[in-house]
């Protein structure tokens, strides 16, 4: 039986229900299969029980097993600037700084000058980038860092916002430079609880009963949404983030039904008030589009007719924002299954939107992998309901995102050219491709680092590393590192393979070997390994290991090794499997359908005598 | 809410077994009587009977008994 995630944790969450069955939550999450370990440090500015709590029942939620160090009452500081044997050996992946405006330690005075106030702002940010430094550099840990949220409290009114020595126009002015900080330093996320605050509301985000008897400086509402947003930015590090939200047509996107109505019958647009709602969750749906997230349509209409809805005048979203489209009688969860075999992405990328409480019931009940949010049939609510659910959360955009969208569209363009061609080496002939195959290159470690912490299916070993390791190995030359780009005539597939051997006399084991979905079948895997034979060629390298870590997602590169003409060199104590190859004098490259552009040039032969200086 | 759901309600907060407390239990003796459990607690009354409970007043509660006199129950006298 599939596990699926418990009611309580699905939208809407009733904080009182969450926090009665907070044990046997855990328990019942626990039980879920293949959860991913993970160590993070609680440095709290107020009493941090709760949070730690909260945090980890919706991380489990997120199949993320959190291992904590919390720090005593208010010693977020102190325990990172002071030798702490005890958080130095605990090596936290994470470390989430849980402080409030109530720590900020020094607030201007009444009408005090604006030199005197940028004075205190220097020294409170200051004060807080000594902490991050001293995090990257001693535990070289992802930072996670509150910013402020607002005090309910403004004893200058409306005052406190404008004037320079307002407490919340001080606490603005600190959000401005952490969010500074943040874009000028990799792996440091702000966590925006300014934002949170509004959401929630002042007046259920604090509650003084709760301030002052257990010095909690949130109100249980309020750390029930702070966990579910923190618990959202760390699956999102994980790669856990939906990429892919299905829509339906009729009353989801427009109001009414385009077979029954045809276009020009819709409600979409300005001129009715529903009309610009449906505009409107178009106008979200296209902006999370634009930066990454897949788009794609499940509808009960006639295939000829469905796409016509996007014709209209007003229609933000238009046909080639899609990258699977399925309009015909067929029962959704067959659609939605189609859906994932053609952008070769699990079911558990996947979200669900439909006006229609039928149709979402059977897909929940047939496909429990996928989201499907109570979205109810107010379009006026769609996209909050997505907004509370924090689907598509990311923690950093790079410019492919940007073009996503567009090269699963050029990839079902490939699947039907295939169609035309009875060889499929031909097949592969025609598409033209080209690989640029290089060590890595500083433009491209974001990517690079992206597809090392999301790629799952054809992952040799899913090991995970940060950018500062990936930007590491890069630099080190025990290390051997290898990027692919892969384009053809349909389109630029952008960077889709990573390759991390290291280096030891005369053997190259292969750390990291992966490699995106929408290149399968592509012999992209050979070309890749055609370019490391010929680099550790010319290293004098003379054998290479290969190491298959098992998973349940990966066991489609299960025989790869063995299909390059490596050897079995049997199993590890922790269950990996060995693979050995001695390089051949003569080697004939095996991909034959793709171009390396790439010039490979000569490095340097790794030598086992020292250098003489 | 009844005598019978508060005690419920109690038994999910501290991982019991339904069941398990009678209401004359010591709070001390409690495995799992914790501050998240205090918490809980108070956000349980809120929700179910309207009931804003402080922390001194639960911490002037020796025993479950004490707790089930902190919110108004059906079929009982204030």
């Amino acid at each position: 039986m599939k596990w699926e995630l418990p009611k309580e944790l699905k939208h809407p969450i009733d904080v009182a229900t969450v926090l009665r069955k907070r044990r046997s939550l855990k328990r019942e999450l626990l039980e879920q299969p293949n959860l991913v370990a993970t160590r993070i440090a609680i440095l709290g500015g107020s009493t941090t029980a709760e949070v730690k709590s909260m945090l980890e029942i919706f991380l489990l939620a997120h199949g993320i097993q959190p291992t904590f160090y919390e720090s005593e009452y208010n010693r977020y500081s102190e325990d990172v600037m002071f030798e702490n044997p005890e958080l130095w050996e605990f090596k936290p992946e994470i470390v989430y700084l849980h402080t409030t405006w109530h720590n900020v330690s020094q607030f201007p005075e009444l009408l005090e000058g604006d030199a005197e106030v940028e004075q205190r702002l220097r020294e409170e940010v200051g004060r807080f980038e000594a902490i991050w430094e001293k995090i990257q550099a001693k535990l070289g840990a992802l930072v996670i860092q509150n910013n402020f949220d607002l005090p309910s409290l403004r004893p200058l009114g409306n005052l406190e916002g404008s004037a320079a020595y307002g407490r919340i126009n001080f606490l603005m002015r600190l959000n401005a430079e952490f969010a500074n900080f943040a874009r000028t330093h990799s792996r440091f996320l702000i966590h925006d609880i300014h934002y949170l605050s509004a959401q929630v509301g002042l007046n259920a985000w604090f509650e003084p009963m709760y301030w002052y008897s257990f010095h909690t400086a949130l109100s249980p509402t309020a750390t029930v949404a702070l966990a579910q947003s923190l618990a959202a930015m760390v699956k999102s590090v994980y790669g856990k983030s939906k990429k892919c939200l299905v829509l339906d047509l009729d009353n989801t996107l427009w109001g009414g039904v385009i077979g029954d109505d045809g276009v020009q019958g819709l409600v979409l647009g300005r001129d009715n008030p529903m009309g610009e709602a449906f505009q409107s969750f178009q106008r979200y749906a296209k902006q999370l589009q634009r930066r990454g997230v897949l788009l794609a349509v499940c509808s009960k209409n006639e295939p000829e007719t469905a796409p016509l809805g996007f014709t209209h005048p007003d229609s933000i979203l238009k046909l080639e924002d899609f990258s699977a489209f399925k309009a015909n009688w067929n029962p959704k969860p067959d659609n939605i299954r189609e859906i994932a075999f053609e952008l070769n992405i699990g079911l558990d990328s996947f979200v669900f939107v439909d006006d229609n409480p039928a149709e979402r019931a059977l897909v929940a009940a047939q496909l429990p992998e996928v989201a499907v949010p109570e979205v109810g049939s107010d379009v006026t609510r769609y996209a909050d309901v997505l907004e509370q659910e924090r689907y598509f959360e990311v923690d950093k955009i790079v410019r492919e995102d940007l073009s996503r969208g567009s090269y699963y569209t050029a990839n079902v363009k490939r699947n039907v050219n295939q169609g035309k061609f009875k060889d499929y080496g031909e097949f592969l002939t025609s598409l033209e491709m080209v690989a640029e195959i290089a060590p890595f290159s500083p433009v491209y470690l974001e990517r690079i680092a992206q597809l090392i912490n999301k790629t799952n299916q054809f992952n040799l070993t899913t090991r995970r590393y940060t950018g500062a390791e990936v930007e590491a190995m890069a630099k080190d030359s025990q290390c051997l590192t290898l990027y692919g780009r892969l384009t053809d005539k349909f389109g630029d597939n952008g960077l889709v393979s990573v390759l991390i051997g290291r280096v030891a006399r005369e053997t190259l084991e292969i750390d990291v070997w992966l490699m995106s979905c929408r290149v399968l079948k592509r012999e992209m895997e050979l070309a890749m390994f055609d370019t490391l034979i010929e680099q550790c060629q010319a290293r004098g390298i003379r054998k290479i290991i290969g190491v298959y870590i098992p998973t349940k997602k990966n066991p489609m590169v299960a025989g790869l090794y063995g299909e390059l003409g490596f050897s079995s060199a049997g199993d590890s104590a922790g269950g990996q499997q060995l693979w050995q190859l001695e390089l051949p004098q003569e080697y004939v490259a095996k991909s034959a359908h793709i171009h390396r552009t790439a010039a490979v040039e000569p490095v340097q032969a790794v030598s086992s005598q020292p250098s003489s200086k | 809410m009844t005598r019978a759901e508060f005690l419920l309600e109690m038994e999910e907060i501290l991982g019991l077994n339904p069941g398990t407390l009678k209401g004359q239990e010591k709070l001390e003796d409690l495995e799992n009587w914790d501050s998240t459990a205090l918490v809980s607690l108070i956000a349980m009354a809120e929700s179910r009977s309207n009931t804003e409970i402080t922390l001194d007043q639960v911490v002037s509660c020796s025993t479950v008994a004490d707790l089930l006199r902190l919110v108004p129950l059906e079929g009982q006298p204030n």
